[in-house]
């Protein structure tokens, strides 16, 4: 290993010895405030070693690992969304009375392992990375001990999580027994050559139901609304968003080294996933009343959207693709981070009725969650929009019409439980005020319990959280309005890929 | 000082801003400052621009200021150009004059209201967009600023929202002028692909060029207009918003709906003459509409008992009067009435308003009486004003004599709506300020209702003896009628026969209503005349009934029909379907473990039986 690959690994490595770091300043005092300055120090200094790993790249490291430009603007995506989540961390867990500190090691390993995802050029760096984002995550998604949710919310994760990855190993193997390499490049480069792609099919396949897993597609996807609901509000927050977009650049990755036709089976799968993920992931979101699983169900169908940019099989659609990612990511953080702000010691302020009259108690939040809920939707001046209608024109430009009619069909039904919750927060705080209204329909239990006191309450919004909340506001809306440099920049990292 | 033209549209323009945005948290003082004193810049620019383009006029009579252009489609360039000549000035001179004066008089009248700072920011935006309005040099930003007048009429009428009547005013009116205004967008629209200007003297000159006069696009081009002024002006048959708009404090009765916004219409085809010159026969048409809708409105106003519905009736009267002279091409004599009435109508719009708030909050002159004694500044202001527009009409008359469309029988006719008018009014001041005195009167104007009054009656005396138009070198008496320059003699005696008529028809008042005292049982209003009729003309002529049993009734109808049927069931179909959807998929999220494992497992089975099968 020369200084070249030590450059182009730097991001990798600051957060894996900050995490080391850590540790050790656990043993020797307990500080909550003090873990996670370091933390989220060493979140930012791993991303400012990004320009100087871009200095270097594109650079193999190894056969394992790729550092080129794709790489590095997906691994300051992670950062950023990790860095995000440790700001809203902070002020949740100091209202929790429980162990804080090793919270942090695991948020920096799970974003080690999305980084190698990233950054993965070979099935092994690929399995690798998969594992240390997902035991980091089966622990986060439970730390919250005391909640009755957590131990079941956990186990079940684990479970499944570790029932996919069983799936993936064996496709690998599959993969690599027609092969015999584990390393992308070659692998296509194979395949191609023969007549057809024998055993390797069904290990892709295979592989699909690990991905599938992680990205919560249909019919992967029901763990979705029960880790989101059961997990913390900001590792919610990062499964929503590190977790899977993570896993979404690694797939591109992949299949950009495939001809465009060379693997039509397994796209029409995806096709398949993506239009069914679409329809039933708005479907189900529709009455929900819970606001984490209607994100749950949201983000189902929003991986259904990416997937359609993904099939049209172009540099136009990665482009699409991860302009979507950072669309999603940004209102995804926001939408969270304003539930995590609203949120108390004692529960978590996702129940439709906490958002109730939300206008008149909070504006600065209420306004935020409506341009992040807009921005969902896909409506114009947010970076949404564009970002779905980059979408569609990718789709579009390949003739996908089938899964782009699914778009248009479940972006019409989005819109319903979007403007739903908006006109919750409109709403007046009693809800005896408008009885007749749609919204007030009640067909889940949890919501006749009386609203959260510290909801009526408003507290200051600590300065952690504010100042993630005022970026995210400032991208949410600035990328509506002004996409262009975002999308010339994506353009120029994404190139290399094809 | 002619470069300064563009500030006329700026300065209430700012001040409606600084209102609109500060208006809450300024004291009425300051709203004051703001709402008035930008009208007195504006008054004193335009006084200062008068000056300066009498003396030393622009060449051709014509000064023209492009600001910037507003957006290009092909060859289709509006700008923001300001057009300013004998006629765009006697407009801006009532505007800011008259506009000034009112705005003066509302600082006093609606001094006890909440909403003072949103009064004046409403009015201060009426006078920019009535500026921009007869200051546009093409027909776009005209209609800009025509739509922007009308919606500050609907807000203004409206002001006094939380009575369910005014609001219903505002909307009547906004709604019935749209009528006129989408029949003139699409005129616009015709001249455009026709024409390919909206520029008003590009348009004349192409205009003469492209169509033979009497031709099918010229008349329906000039009929479209019309259509507009028609709304606008409140000519027969888009009169009926204007009794109704009196909803609105007197003030705004008299700055829109009497002095400048309902005068936009004659100011439309006194601009665009030389489009109507190609199309004779929709003259006639203005002529005859407003030779009806003078006559109509006339006599409604005999039968009116509100103060401010008299006004109103007479104010359609006198604008079909304006229609009457354009009709037979004389847009001086137009003008000339349209500067002395926006004086006289000004004024008894704004002695009313005090009448009304002297007599506590009474509207019905037969509930008021000798008044003159207690409120002589009103009575006397009121009586000089008066007077004035009968010699402007007198001009008018004589010209609808010697035109080629008119003659001696519509000149009758004219002449009998003289005689009408003098009875409305002298009924109007007589019964108010004759007679025993009936009313209570705690309450005497101040100097800023006097003011204005004075200066505004003033205004109309002098307006009868020196024909402002010609003051600024509009010739007040037409085009085309050779036979008035050959005998002027004889024009003017023709003309002066109108007084007399008018002296008779005050003689006629006074006996009727002083003498007789018939307004005692308020019951009697002019003798001779069935019931049957005078409800009639009291409800100005069934207009408002007939167009709700025509429009609004189906209309209603059609709407309740669909509301309840058809259309929705589609749509609740479709809301029941995807909620159907949403209830049997998530029977799928059972929160069991195994449940979701076999999920996994069956996507499993999907995707290797899709690429294995």
């Amino acid at each position: 290993m020369n200084t070249t690959d030590l450059i182009a690994l730097s991001p990798l490595l600051i957060v894996g010895l900050s995490a080391v770091a850590i540790l050790l300043l656990i043993s020797l005092r307990r500080n909550h405030r003090a873990v996670a300055t370091l933390a989220l120090g060493g979140l930012a200094l791993a991303m400012a070693s990004i320009p100087q790993a871009a200095a270097v790249a594109p650079h193999h490291i190894a056969p394992l690992m790729m550092a080129d430009g794709y790489a590095l603007f997906y691994s300051a995506l992670l950062l950023a969304a990790s860095f995000v989540v440790g700001l809203l961390s902070f002020d949740y867990l100091e209202q929790r009375g429980e162990q804080r500190e090793e919270y942090y090691v695991l948020l920096l390993l799970a974003t080690l392992g999305g980084l190698v995802l990233v950054g993965a050029n070979h099935f092994v760096s690929l399995f690798l990375g998969l594992e240390i984002l997902s035991v980091a995550i089966y622990v986060m998604v439970a730390y919250a001990r005391s909640s009755p949710l957590a131990a079941e919310t956990g186990i079940k994760y684990l479970i499944l999580a570790g029932t996919s990855s069983a799936f993936m190993v064996f496709g690998m193997a599959l993969v690599y027994a027609q092969t015999g390499t584990l390393e992308f490049g070659p692998m296509a480069a194979q395949l191609m050559q023969m007549e057809d792609f024998g055993l390797a099919l069904p290990g892709m396949a295979m592989m699909l139901v690990g991905v599938g897993f992680k990205l919560a597609v249909v019919p992967f996807h029901m763990w979705t609304p029960e880790v989101y609901q059961g997990a913390p509000v900001p590792v919610t927050a990062f499964v929503a968003t590190v977790s899977k977009g993570a896993m979404f650049a690694l797939l591109l990755r992949f299949f950009a080294a495939f001809e465009a036709d060379e693997a039509q089976p397994i796209m029409n799968i995806l096709g398949l996933l993506a239009i069914a993920s679409m329809l039933a992931g708005n479907l189900l979101a529709l009455l929900e009343d819970n606001v984490k699983r209607l994100l749950a169900y949201s983000s189902i169908a929003h991986l259904g959207y990416v997937l359609v940019a993904f099939l049209a099989e172009s540099s136009f659609g990665d482009e699409a693709v991860t302009f979507y990612l950072v669309a999603y990511f940004i209102s995804t953080l926001a939408a969270f981070g304003v539930i995590s702000v609203l949120s108390d010691g004692k529960s978590e302020a996702d129940r439709m009725e906490d958002f109730r009259g939300l206008y008149w108690r909070r504006p600065m939040l209420a306004t935020l969650m409506t341009a992040a809920l807009l921005s969902l939707a896909g409506i114009p001046l947010t970076t949404g929009f564009v970002a779905k209608f980059a979408v569609v024109a990718a789709g579009v430009k390949a003739a996908l019409w089938v899964p782009v009619f699914a778009l248009a069909l479940g972006s019409a039904i989005g819109l319903y439980y979007y403007l739903r919750l908006v006109v919750v927060m409109l709403s007046p705080v009693n809800p005896t005020d408008d009885s007749n209204s749609e919204a007030t329909a009640t067909d889940d239990a949890m919501s006749t319990r009386a609203p959260n006191p510290a909801i009526l309450r408003p507290k200051k919004v600590p300065i952690g959280p504010a100042f993630a909340l005022s970026i995210l506001a400032i991208f949410l809306l600035g990328l509506g309005v002004l996409p262009t440099p975002l999308m010339d920049f994506i353009k120029s990292s994404v190139s290399e890929l094809r | 000082m002619l470069n300064y033209l563009a500030l006329l549209p700026t300065l209430p323009l700012v001040g409606f801003l600084i209102l609109t945005a500060f208006g809450k948290s300024l004291s009425k003082r300051s709203v004051v400052a703001i709402g008035v004193g930008s009208m007195a810049l504006a008054a004193m620019l335009t006084i200062g621009i008068a000056i300066h383009f009498l003396s030393a006029p622009p060449p051709g009579h014509v000064f023209e200021q492009h600001l910037w252009t507003w957006f290009q489609v092909g060859d289709l360039a509006p700008g923001f150009s300001l057009y300013l000549d004998a006629l765009s000035l006697a407009m801006i001179l009532v505007i800011t004059l008259v506009g000034f004066l009112i705005h003066l008089y509302s600082a006093e009248f609606m001094r006890d209201d909440d909403a003072y700072a949103r009064f004046f920011a409403y009015m201060n935006l009426f006078v920019s967009l009535m500026l921009i309005l007869v200051l546009a040099d093409n027909l776009l930003l005209l209609y800009l600023g025509w739509e922007g007048v009308g919606m500050c009429s609907f807000l203004l009428i409206g002001f006094w929202y939380k009575k369910p009547e005014n609001s219903k005013a505002a909307q009547k009116a906004f709604i019935v002028t749209r009528v006129g205004d989408t029949a003139m967008a699409i005129g616009l629209f015709l001249l455009i692909t026709q024409l390919g200007t909206l520029d008003i003297q590009e348009l004349g000159v192409r205009a003469s060029e492209k169509w033979p006069v009497g031709s099918g696009m010229a008349v329906a081009a000039a009929a479209l207009l019309l259509g507009g002024a028609v709304g606008k002006s409140a000519q027969l048959p888009l009169q009926t918003w204007l009794p109704d708009a009196m909803a609105g404090p007197s003030p705004v009765s008299a700055l829109i709906h009497a002095a400048t916004m309902v005068t936009a219409g004659v100011y439309l085809i006194a601009r665009t003459h030389a489009l109507f010159a190609l199309a004779p026969v929709v003259l006639t048409a203005v002529m005859l509409i407003g030779l009806l809708t003078q006559l109509t409105a006339g006599i409604s106003a005999v039968h009116q008992r509100d103060i401010k519905r008299i006004l109103a009736y007479s104010t359609i009267s006198q604008l079909g009067y304006m229609f009457f002279a354009l009709g037979v091409s004389s847009n001086g004599a137009a003008i000339n009435h349209l500067m002395t009435h926006a004086c006289f109508k000004a004024t008894w719009f704004l002695a009313a308003g005090a009448v009304i708030i002297a007599v506590n909050h009474e509207h019905d002159i037969f509930k008021m009486g000798g008044l003159g004694k207690k409120l002589p500044v009103l009575f006397w202001t009121m009586f000089f004003a008066g007077c004035g527009p009968f010699f402007s009409k007198d001009g008018i008359l004589a010209e609808v004599w010697f035109s080629d469309t008119g003659g001696p029988f519509l000149w009758l006719l004219g002449l009998f709506g003289v005689f009408v008018t003098s009875i409305y009014l002298f009924r109007l001041l007589f019964t108010v300020f004759l007679g025993p005195l009936k009313n209570d009167v705690h309450w005497k104007p101040g100097l800023a209702i006097t003011i204005p009054l004075v200066i505004l009656a003033t205004g109309s005396v002098v307006g009868a003896i020196v024909e402002y138009p010609r003051l600024l070198g509009y010739h007040p008496y037409a085009t085309g009628t050779e036979a008035a320059h050959a005998s002027p003699y004889l024009h003017a005696a023709i003309g002066k026969i109108a007084v007399g008529v008018a002296l008779a028809g005050i003689y006629v008042a006074y006996r009727l209503f002083v003498r007789h005292k018939h307004y005692e049982a308020g019951e009697v209003v002019v003798p001779h005349i069935t019931l049957r009729m005078r409800r009639l003309f009291a409800a100005g002529w069934y207009f408002d009934r007939a167009y709700h049993a025509a429009f609004v009734v189906p209309f209603q109808a059609t709407s309740r029909f669909l509301r309840s049927e058809l259309i929705d069931r589609g749509y609740d179909a479709v809301v029941a379907l995807v909620q159907t959807g949403h209830r049997q998929i998530r029977r799928s999220q059972t929160g069991r473990l195994r449940w979701y494992a076999a999920g996994i497992a069956v996507g499993a089975v999907f995707c290797l039986g899709a690429v294995l099968l």
